[in-house]
């Protein structure tokens, strides 16, 4: 195994809530329904959790693409969706100042039983990802984001 | 058990068990190869296969490594987190580790069924998440679970069948119970339908014993014509808000009122059959006897009650309960097919079953069966009405959704229906269309062979080729034409001249959107409330403490309802009997030593009392720090990103964790 310097494939990370996006994506899984390989999902109880370094460090370890599948109103996290937004947001312009394509990063409210908005937000960023490259030419002046 | 101080300076030894899942992972993923990479890895002491980690055999492996190697962390590789991490944590504690030194990972439902069409990929895949866990696993930290007291009382919603059975089985093992129903009466759909299969027995007198029980029981609360407007708490502690309206009528004068009421509606117990007053009863020995008036309807005209002109008024009543769990009993619709099909609502000789069990139940006894004044001597039942849609043939229903199940019920109602029919009226002559008969459950089958023997015609159409349903020319000897194809006979054309038509209806959940809004239960594609799993938690939703019971859930019949109610009432029973609840320790938990009492994580927490910056002596020095109070903490994390000093974490869940795991799922894998 070696560092991640020679990415041969973006590798997309998705942010999912127990009570949303992972769920969802075990939905997926029950219906047997296929989407793209380079995607790990780790589960969290809410991603407000995360503040805006969390993600940028992500991207500077090497992972090209992030979403961010939050509960949004369905949420059983009182002001978790809100705080989530707002420090995506924040995460936004901290990406724009290191260079960074804003497009890397996703927000996107998935239910428990939402298979196609969630094979929906994988392709799409799969195919941004496509465009704009991997995220250490990027770092390293070479993307085209 | 394991505590903290143990294993500051102990050396972490980790198992890692990478799990077949009886061919559902190893179909797809090489688990030797993953079992291989892992064993390669820091820490890792023991890295192992198995057909079934979650078998017996298989978690005594576990064990037994713990015990043997001496091994302090544990992760598993398998089916989703949600079925079975409960269970391995439970395995650990066993051999005396804290459960919370297990990590849980999903290869299953997030690999190799998703992932079928690339077994390398998958590999690989499976490779990184398990060095992912491995990530996480390495900076585990025990912790303890958190108990309080629960209140030993259950709300039961839903005053059908599966509410009162319940209802009843959670009182009888000494829990309080509050029961509350919609409507101003009890027993939902049950009380519309006359015998029922397989018992023969009459529904209502099922229904009454079970009523009777309910309400001579001292557990048990009721509420008639209630709603849960109001939820908050959690699992043991639930504060709920109720909003009862008044039956209207008291009883002095309820029968007066009831018999001077001229203002009538269709009567729904009929499915609009009939008509009833305003100011009703649901149906003869309904539960409560006392009339009740109909507020949705009522015009607010005075009525003439020995000789005075008396005004009903509803008068609400809001109350609040505390509750240690719930459980949804909210029942279901029968579908209503559209206007046209099959002549539905166009000709006044096309009904439901439903409908058609209703005229049965309230028509006068006679030798001959009629409809609408006429004899009914041929009938025609079309099956699968609002059941098994498919895209293309069918129109998806208002809401955009394409009713695709399968109803279960209906096929063996439908036969059950038509023998009594052919037993009770020798000479009718009935044309059954079916797409596929499913009379499921023990001895149903038998409906079939009946009804086979008792001479009703079967004709079976395929889904694209459906009958249609027409009026007859004027002067035919039937009011009715249903002409299809029969591939019981290589799609021979069939016309059957009928006086009437049953539409064998499917099942629809009664829609309770403002419930699942307010308590964020999951609801399936199919509009049913979605349980955790269909085998492994087969009556526990997503939300702890909140259970299902009945046709909330899926298509049931009554028995299969109150097999339901009875395992949701035995969930609750045993989550409630200890009055107390354990809860899971993933609450925030604030490094005194890096906290300097900024109160960002106050700022931005909305719970109450949940976190606060207080004065407390550190040294022998009065300092201002966060401090949480783990009862009313919901681990959302909301202080956790908010701190500047990172001095607070969602214990289990602390965002080094998560570095770790980014970190790992960041690196090349070969497989």
């Amino acid at each position: 195994m070696e560092a991640a310097t020679s990415t041969k494939v973006p590798k997309i990370l998705v942010i999912a809530t127990l009570s949303g996006g992972y769920a969802g994506a075990d939905y997926v899984g029950q219906q047997h329904l296929h989407y793209a390989t380079n995607t790990s999902i780790l589960p969290v109880r809410c991603p407000s959790m995360f503040s805006e370094d969390f993600y940028i460090n992500a991207f500077e370890k090497g992972i090209d693409g992030i979403i961010v599948m939050y509960s949004g109103t369905d949420s059983p996290y009182k002001g978790g969706p809100e705080r989530t937004a707002q420090i995506i947001d924040n995460t936004y312009k901290q990406m724009q100042e290191r260079g960074l394509n804003t497009r890397r990063l996703r927000l996107a409210a998935i239910c428990t039983v939402c298979k196609k908005p969630f094979l929906k937000q994988v392709k799409e960023m799969n195919e941004t990802l496509d465009e704009i490259g991997f995220v250490q030419d990027e770092l390293a002046g070479k993307g085209d984001g | 058990m394991t505590e903290t101080s143990d294993l500051k300076n102990e050396e972490i030894k980790i198992g890692v068990y990478t799990c077949y899942c009886g061919g559902n992972i190893s179909d797809v993923v090489k688990c030797e190869k993953v079992a291989d990479a892992l064993r390669e890895m820091p820490n890792v002491v023991v890295s192992r296969t198995n057909m079934a980690m979650c078998s017996d055999v298989g978690q005594s492996i576990i064990e037994e490594d713990i015990k043997s190697k001496g091994l302090n962390r544990v992760i598993v590789g398998a089916c989703a987190p949600s079925l079975h991490e409960q269970t391995f944590r439970g395995t650990v504690s066993r051999a005396g580790l804290n459960p919370y030194l297990y990590h849980h990972v999903g290869l299953r439902e997030q690999n190799s069924w998703v992932h079928g069409n690339n077994p390398g990929e998958a590999t690989k895949k499976a490779i990184r998440l398990m060095l992912a866990g491995l990530a996480k696993a390495r900076l585990l930290k025990p912790l303890d679970a958190i108990k309080l007291e629960a209140e030993v009382h259950a709300l039961v919603i839903g005053g059908g069948v599966a509410g009162l059975r319940s209802a009843y089985d959670i009182a009888r093992r000494g829990i309080r119970v509050t029961l509350i129903e919609k409507t101003p009466f009890l027993g939902g759909r049950m009380a519309q339908l006359e015998t029922v299969f397989p018992t023969n027995n009459q529904a209502r007198e099922d229904l009454h014993d079970l009523i009777e029980k309910v309400t001579q029981h001292p557990n048990i609360t009721l509420y008639t014509s209630a709603e849960m407007v109001g939820y908050g708490g959690y699992i043991g502690n639930y504060e709920v808000q109720i909003r009862q309206q008044s039956r209207g009528v008291s009883g002095d004068i309820a029968e007066a009122a009831l018999a001077a009421c001229t203002q009538e509606i269709p009567d729904e117990f009929n499915y609009g059959l009939t008509k009833r007053k305003v100011i009703y009863r649901a149906y003869e020995g309904c539960y409560p006897s006392d009339p009740a008036v109909d507020w949705e309807h009522y015009d607010g005209k005075p009525l003439d009650i020995d000789g005075k002109e008396v005004v009903f008024e509803n008068t609400i009543k809001t109350f609040d309960l505390k509750v240690g769990a719930i459980v949804m009993a909210t029942g279901f619709n029968p579908y209503e097919p559209p206007k046209g099909d099959y002549g539905y609502g166009e000709l006044p000789e096309v009904v439901t079953l439903p409908q058609f069990i209703r005229y049965m139940g309230f028509r006068e006894s006679s030798d001959e069966l009629t409809w609408n004044g006429r004899p009914v001597r041929d009938i025609a039942v079309i099956h699968c009405v609002g059941s098994r849609h498919v895209a293309g043939v069918h129109d998806p229903q208002p809401d955009g959704i394409l009713n695709n199940y399968c109803s279960r019920v209906c096929c063996t109602a439908a036969l059950h229906q038509v023998n009594e029919l052919r037993e009770e009226f020798p000479q009718l002559n009935v044309y059954d269309f079916y797409n596929d008969i499913r009379t499921y459950g023990l001895e149903h089958e038998a409906y079939y062979k009946e009804a086979s023997q008792n001479m009703v015609r079967f004709l079976r159409f395929h889904v694209d080729e459906r009958p249609e349903v027409a009026a007859a020319p004027a002067g035919d000897t039937h009011p009715v034409l249903v002409k299809g194809k029969d591939y019981l006979t290589n799609g021979l054309e069939i016309e059957a001249a009928v006086d009437l038509v049953i539409l064998a209806v499917g099942i629809i959940p009664n829609p309770v959107p403002e419930l699942v809004d307010l308590m964020k239960i999951p609801v399936g594609d199919d509009r049913f409330l979605l349980e955790v799993h269909p085998k492994l938690r087969p009556v526990e939703t997503p939300v702890p403490g909140v259970v299902l019971a009945g046709t909330a859930q899926s298509p049931m019949n009554i028995q299969e309802s109150c097999n339901a109610a009875s395992a949701a009432a035995a969930k609750v029973s045993a989550l409630l009997a200890k009055g107390q609840v354990i809860l899971e320790p993933f609450v925030a938990k604030v490094d005194l030593e890096k906290c300097d009492g900024t109160g960002k994580c106050v700022e931005v927490c909305e719970y109450e009392d949940a976190i606060a910056v207080k004065t407390i002596t550190i040294d022998g020095k009065e300092v201002q720090r966060a401090v949480v109070t783990p009862a009313n903490c919901s681990g959302c994390g909301n202080c956790v990103s908010a701190c500047p000093n990172k001095a607070v974490e969602v214990q289990g869940w602390e965002v080094a964790q998560f570095e770790a795991m980014v970190e790992a799922l960041a690196m090349e894998v070969e497989a």
